[in-house]
């Protein structure tokens, strides 16, 4: 993952174990700096783990919205990224002619109060997301994601490269590079528990 | 001329109980006017040094819009270059940088909101330093923890703290510390919220190799601080950077310490007015109760001119002798008080040792010096005050009948 600031550029390797929509953990394994530093994500709970001191922080409610590992994602987005059939309605807008596919724009659902607005999303014909496009409850547009270098890994087709650029913060902008992934396989049920978390890093 | 100067000085002697009261009433007047100058004079080096000492220093260093936003990655880059260029400067006593970062530290289950600072030990250790006098601190993450901080948090030195913070590249900086020292610093924000480490040592936790917010920079010449802080901007090591004299850091600061400045010559006026109407009085008295006198002269045949420049000299000898014994005798209390300074809360019982002004703790001795502008200021006030308070009733006395004045 590489996260650029007008001043610097960070890249991070992450290895991350997810089952079904609402089980994830995110340890980083590189730079050395921040190795063993990790997220656990159970339901809507998100709790970091901080290897040099040894602690598991609880990330609170208020800090939802807030950088995830001083990147451009949130910690909103590690645990909110399952709701798009629920809380939106989807409507075609139409064709797209390169690459060939569809464009939909998501509205929300009157009674849900989540971050956007409106998500328009642009498909390849394959069911394969070239780009998504976040508004805010203003409708003021928040941020471009891109979906892009469409590669077999773990015997599926898929962007191998995700790209988010906030739409307010100039020089700003995060990629995660998809280097390996294996789907269907199996994980012990305590990987995704606190104590898990604390003790093997 | 000369007769009439021999003739007032003889004069000034034939009522020797008088002339004494005279002498000691004006030679008090021009000590206490003296000294409280002296006193003002130490009061306000005493305040710039309160808000230049510790923690602005004269002229201070940052990247541009740190101020105001504060934000980890507005920071001063090739710190090791920029430290050697400032002190190249012939201007620049010393030049030390301190790193700024908000995180969270925890002994037990509660965090606490802290500032990590990250300073240069031995440049901070100095009498004008942040730390003042406390015991050097050494790296192999130890800090040192502001003593009601400290008291918050529960802790004790030995205690090993872990403080969670976000790093300047948006990294989570995070490790445990071992509390050296607890520390009673001048500066109110360290005291309370400061947890205060080496700067490599912060460099490291904070992912900012060579970096810092502030430099803090002390001037040979405090008084050119302003003309120090533009040639400093002009080094290419600075350029971007913002550059700025402690006048215009702290403008606020700077207006308070000009209020309390006037409300202080205020009353140096004050005790001027009072000393000057104290010897009006005497010299007024001494000639209205020798008008019979110099009826008496007058009615020998003296010329009303010679007997006002009779008594007008006599009066300014009078002046004189009292204005130096004064200055003598002020210079002497200012002189003795100088060095060891005036402890004001001894003098205001169980007023607290130090005071906490806009947020820095100062001491409350105060160190007097004399200055040579209040002594001359001084001596020409009693000259004239002796020259109108004498010249005006001898003159009133010389217009008059000889008969008349014999019979007053």
């Amino acid at each position: 993952m590489l996260a650029l600031t007008p001043h610097a550029t960070r890249t991070l390797r992450l290895k991350a174990w997810s089952r079904g929509h609402d089980h994830a953990l995110i340890v980083i394994e590189d730079p050395p700096r921040e190795a063993g530093t990790a997220t656990l994500r159970v339901g809507t709970n998100l709790w970091n783990y901080l290897p040099r001191i040894a602690r598991t922080i609880r990330v609170p409610p208020s800090m939802m919205l807030g950088s995830w590992m001083g990147t451009d994602l949130t910690n909103d987005d590690l645990v909110k990224e399952s709701s798009l059939r629920q809380d939106y309605v989807a409507k075609l807008e139409g064709r797209v002619v390169d690459p060939p596919g569809w464009r939909l724009a998501l509205e929300v659902r009157p009674d849900v109060v989540g971050r956007w607005s409106k998500i328009e999303i642009q498909v390849t014909d394959d069911g394969l997301p070239v780009e998504e496009r976040h508004y805010d409850r203003r409708g003021r547009l928040a941020r471009v994601l891109t979906f892009d270098q469409v590669k077999t890994l773990g015997g599926r087709r898929l962007p191998t490269r995700v790209a988010l650029v906030p739409a307010d913060e100039q020089g700003r902008r995060t990629e995660l590079h998809y280097l390996d992934i294996a789907f269907d396989v199996p994980i012990p049920d305590d990987t995704f528990s606190l104590s898990r978390l604390e003790e093997n890093r | 001329m000369g007769s009439t100067l021999r003739i007032a000085w003889r004069n000034l002697w034939r009522n020797r109980r008088r002339t004494v009261l005279a002498l000691a009433a004006i030679a008090l007047s021009q000590a206490l006017v003296l000294f409280y100058g002296g006193i003002l004079r130490g009061y306000s080096g005493w305040t710039v040094e309160a808000i230049t000492g510790p923690m602005l220093g004269h002229v201070q260093v940052h990247a541009a819009g740190w101020r105001r936003q504060r934000s980890m990655d507005a920071a001063l880059a090739h710190l090791g270059r920029t430290l050697a260029a400032l002190r190249r400067d012939p201007g620049v006593a010393d030049a030390h940088a301190r790193l700024y970062a908000p995180a969270l530290a925890a002994a037990g289950e509660k965090g606490y909101g802290v500032v990590v600072l990250g300073v240069e030990p031995a440049a901070e250790s100095g009498p004008a330093g942040l730390l003042r006098v406390t015991p050097a601190l050494p790296a192999e993450r130890r800090v040192l923890v502001g003593r009601p901080l400290a008291t918050r948090m529960g802790l004790a030195a030995g205690d090993t703290i872990a403080i969670v913070g976000s790093g300047a590249d948006g990294s989570l900086a995070n490790d445990l510390f071992v509390v050296a020292g607890l520390i009673d610093t001048p500066v109110d924000l360290v005291n309370q919220m400061g947890v205060v480490m080496e700067l490599g040592e912060a460099q490291g936790l904070f992912a900012m190799p060579d970096g810092a917010h502030e430099i803090v920079v002390h001037a040979r010449q405090p008084d050119e601080a302003r003309a120090l802080a533009e040639r400093l901007a002009r080094l290419p090591e600075l350029a971007g950077a913002e550059v700025l004299d402690w006048k215009r850091l702290e403008p606020a600061l700077v207006a308070l310490v000009r209020l309390i400045d006037q409300v202080w010559l205020f009353m140096l006026a004050l005790v001027f007015i009072a000393a000057a109407s104290g010897i009006a009085n005497t010299m007024l008295m001494a000639t209205y109760e020798r008008i019979h006198e110099l009826g008496m002269l007058l009615a020998l045949g003296a010329a009303p001119r010679r007997i006002v420049a009779m008594v007008v000299a006599e009066s300014l000898a009078l002046g004189l002798t009292g204005a130096l014994a004064g200055s003598v005798l002020g210079a002497s209390i200012v002189a003795a008080t100088r060095s060891t300074g005036i402890d004001l809360a001894a003098i205001s019982r169980g007023a607290p040792r130090e005071l906490s002004f806009a947020g820095l703790s100062v001491s409350m001795r105060i160190y007097p010096s004399l200055a040579l502008d209040h002594l001359v200021q001084g001596v020409l006030a009693v000259l004239v005050t002796s020259i109108v308070a004498s010249a005006w009733p001898a003159w009133r006395a010389a217009r008059l009948e000889p008969q008349q004045a014999l019979r007053a």
